[in-house]
């Protein structure tokens, strides 16, 4: 009854915003972020998709009619650059997962410290790890994982090693430096989410007869589900088109797509080619997003 | 089903006690209500029964089971939260299953349960529905329909019906006491309204300050309150000032503004002490409505207020206001304001407690 009668509410305020504003004239107060976004993202994104259709000539930037798939054949013909296009996916879809591994007990914690001060110290600890430059920071690891780092030097020290570790400079040190910046998007991503979840649904399916793991997987899990899939998309999002991890943990030898494209056209001044890498990387965000869409119907339970 | 025993029950926080040393018999399908203020313990109580907290010491009692160190899922005992908590991920019949999943039942058996305690509480055919789906009421009734379905030994009810509006309210509060009377299951109700408390229970323990301070029939917590807090939470009461002359088993002859009434005995009066006089409103007789052996005290009248159904009186003895109800009938006696009137009541109806 509560709930039918806050609905007919929402309407009626809605009605009477539009109203007051006269309806069509709302949409002036959009128009700055608009042509903001069309300046400076659509109109760059959307020349830069369009010379992926011209035939590559090195040093020149110009869009020409003569339009080729030429581009796009190579990608998928050439072993380096669709061997690229699945490391970047599985590098994505690793560094999600190991990110909600270590961010859910996290945001679980967090979600559920009620006493304000240990719940202001805890957000600030996660939000810390974001005020850094991300290039700062990937120095530092590299100061933690090197060869000659802190973690070789101790294992070597104490003997239990005789050769250092190669923690970085391959797909391990990539994933690591990933997780590190990507983990305060999936944490913050969660704690709303499960904060939501009212403390009575864990209890009562409890004195129905659940031990706390079984409440846990049947009910506080299922609800976590939109947070678990927000964060998880963001973060495969995040790490696929991350350019400096790649770079610096992975020393170039990790070839993902954003190391492609800084090659063809920083390096190579291939700007068609580097352009359909790009588009290549867009549609794969695009495909997870809708993955994630489906999946996000899939848990409700068709509830949308 | 089963009679549950409270002994001892205390809860404490750091320096203070949530609940203190509550001793609780509850039979056999017996309807018990917590009744208090909110912070007085009821629901801590509530929730040390279900499980979700351990009591600091003390033991709860199911049946000849000590369930005190029992986590919540093995001490078969339902509960009914304020919100309900119905789970927004599943729909009705999926809500209903979830104790019954648990317990491993064979699929046919579950939905044949299922449909059975849809149809029990009145909501046959709601199987695909989800929460944001049902009114108040309806979860309310989905809420109850999941707990009994895996038939508990006992019963909790969190404040079930403070969420809805007032018609509904009245509607659920003898639903689910005829449904309870029907199951005969043992059922603690916690809130903080009396009207419910008096309606529904057929004992009721009242507390206040972590303390369960009486425990009795909803006619005996309300016709004999043994304390002032108990006085002033169930109803209206005058309490007014007087003086013991004398204290006898049962009875008592105390002075008003120099006049002098004879009353019940709340305990504890010592002659020449201080004490308070409770007397209910709608106690009050007042002219010729007096009988013989009534209490008499002689009042003027401060005003006169009309409320239809009733007529309430502001009246003055000494220096201290009563305030008298009398039923708005044929012939009643009406009193102007100004005028001189003799009240007055039975002494039976009136308690001198420890002021």
């Amino acid at each position: 009854m509560s709930i039918s009668e806050g609905r007919i509410l929402t309407r009626k305020a809605g009605f009477s915003v539009s109203e007051a504003f006269g309806g069509f004239r709302l949409w002036w107060l959009v128009l700055p972020a608009f042509l903001f976004f069309l300046a400076f993202f659509l109109v760059p994104v959307i020349s830069l998709l369009a010379i992926s259709l011209n035939k590559t000539v090195p040093g020149v930037v110009t869009l020409t009619s003569n339009l080729t798939l030429d581009n796009f054949v190579r990608i998928f013909t050439r072993a380096i650059y669709y061997e690229a296009i699945i490391r970047s996916i599985v590098i994505g879809v690793v560094v999600a997962a190991v990110a909600l591994a270590l961010g859910y007990p996290l945001a679980f914690l967090i979600a559920k410290t009620e006493h304000p001060t240990r719940n202001t110290i805890l957000m600030v600890l996660v939000l810390s790890a974001m005020q850094l430059d991300m290039v700062i920071r990937m120095y530092g690891l590299m100061v933690l994982m090197g060869d000659t780092g802190l973690i070789n030097s101790a294992l070597m020290w104490l003997g239990i090693t005789s050769a250092p570790l190669p923690l970085m400079y391959n797909t391990f040190g990539v994933v690591v430096g990933l997780v590190q910046v990507t983990l305060p998007f999936m944490v913050l991503s969660l704690i709303g989410i499960i904060r939501a979840i009212h403390p009575s649904l864990e209890e009562a399916a409890r004195s129905l007869g659940a031990t706390r793991g079984e409440a846990f997987r049947k009910v506080v899990l299922p609800l976590s589900m939109p947070g678990i899939l927000a964060g998880s998309l963001l973060v495969f999002a995040l790490s696929i088109s991350s350019y400096v991890v790649p770079a610096l943990m992975g020393g170039w030898k990790v070839v993902v797509l954003p190391i492609h494209i800084y090659q063809q056209i920083a390096e190579a001044g291939r700007w068609q080619f580097g352009a359909a890498v790009a588009a290549v990387l867009f549609v794969t965000s695009l495909i997870a997003v809708f993955v994630y869409h489906r999946a996000a119907v899939f848990t409700s339970g068709g509830r949308t | 089903m089963s009679d549950i025993r409270l002994v001892n029950l205390t809860k404490s926080y750091g320096e203070g006690n949530a609940v203190s040393d509550v001793n609780l018999q509850i039979g056999e399908g017996e309807f018990f209500s917590l009744l208090g203020p909110s912070g007085c313990g009821k629901s801590t109580t509530l929730r040390m029964i279900a499980g979700f907290i351990r009591p600091t010491s003390g033991q709860i009692l199911v049946g000849r089971d000590d369930i005190t160190a029992l986590p919540p899922e093995k001490r078969d005992i339902g509960i009914v939260f304020q919100n309900y908590a119905i789970f927004p991920h599943m729909n009705v019949a999926e809500n209903i299953a979830f104790g019954l999943k648990l317990r491993k039942l064979p699929k046919a058996e579950i939905a044949r349960r299922v449909t059975e305690s849809l149809k029990q509480v009145g909501l046959a055919g709601y199987d695909e529905r989800y929460q944001r789906q049902l009114s108040g009421g309806e979860q309310q009734r989905v809420a109850l329909a999941r707990v009994l379905v895996t038939e508990p030994r006992i019963l909790l009810l969190d404040e079930p019906l403070s969420a809805l509006d007032k018609g509904l309210r009245e509607e659920m509060k003898f639903w689910i006491k005829d449904l309870q009377k029907k199951l005969r299951i043992t059922t603690i109700y916690v809130t903080h309204d009396q009207d419910e408390a008096l309606t529904m229970s057929d004992r009721i323990g009242v507390m206040s300050k972590s303390r369960v301070v009486q425990v009795g029939t909803p006619q005996e917590i309300y016709e004999r309150p043994k304390t002032l807090f108990v006085t002033s939470f169930i109803g209206h009461s005058n309490v007014l000032d007087v003086r013991v002359l004398r204290a006898e088993e049962g009875s008592a002859l105390v002075s008003l503004a120099g006049q002098e009434l004879r009353t019940r005995n709340g305990g504890g009066l010592s002659p020449g002490a201080a004490a308070k006089l409770v007397v209910r409103p709608e106690n009050i007789l007042m002219g010729s409505a007096l009988g013989p052996t009534d209490a008499r005290l002689e009042a003027s009248v401060i005003s006169e207020i009309y409320q239809g159904a009733l007529v309430r009186y502001r009246l003055k003895v000494g220096d201290q206001e009563i305030v008298a109800e009398r039923q708005n009938q044929a012939h009643v006696e009406r009193f102007p304001p100004g005028a001189e009137v003799t009240i007055g009541w039975d002494p039976e109806w009136s308690e001198a407690l420890v002021a």
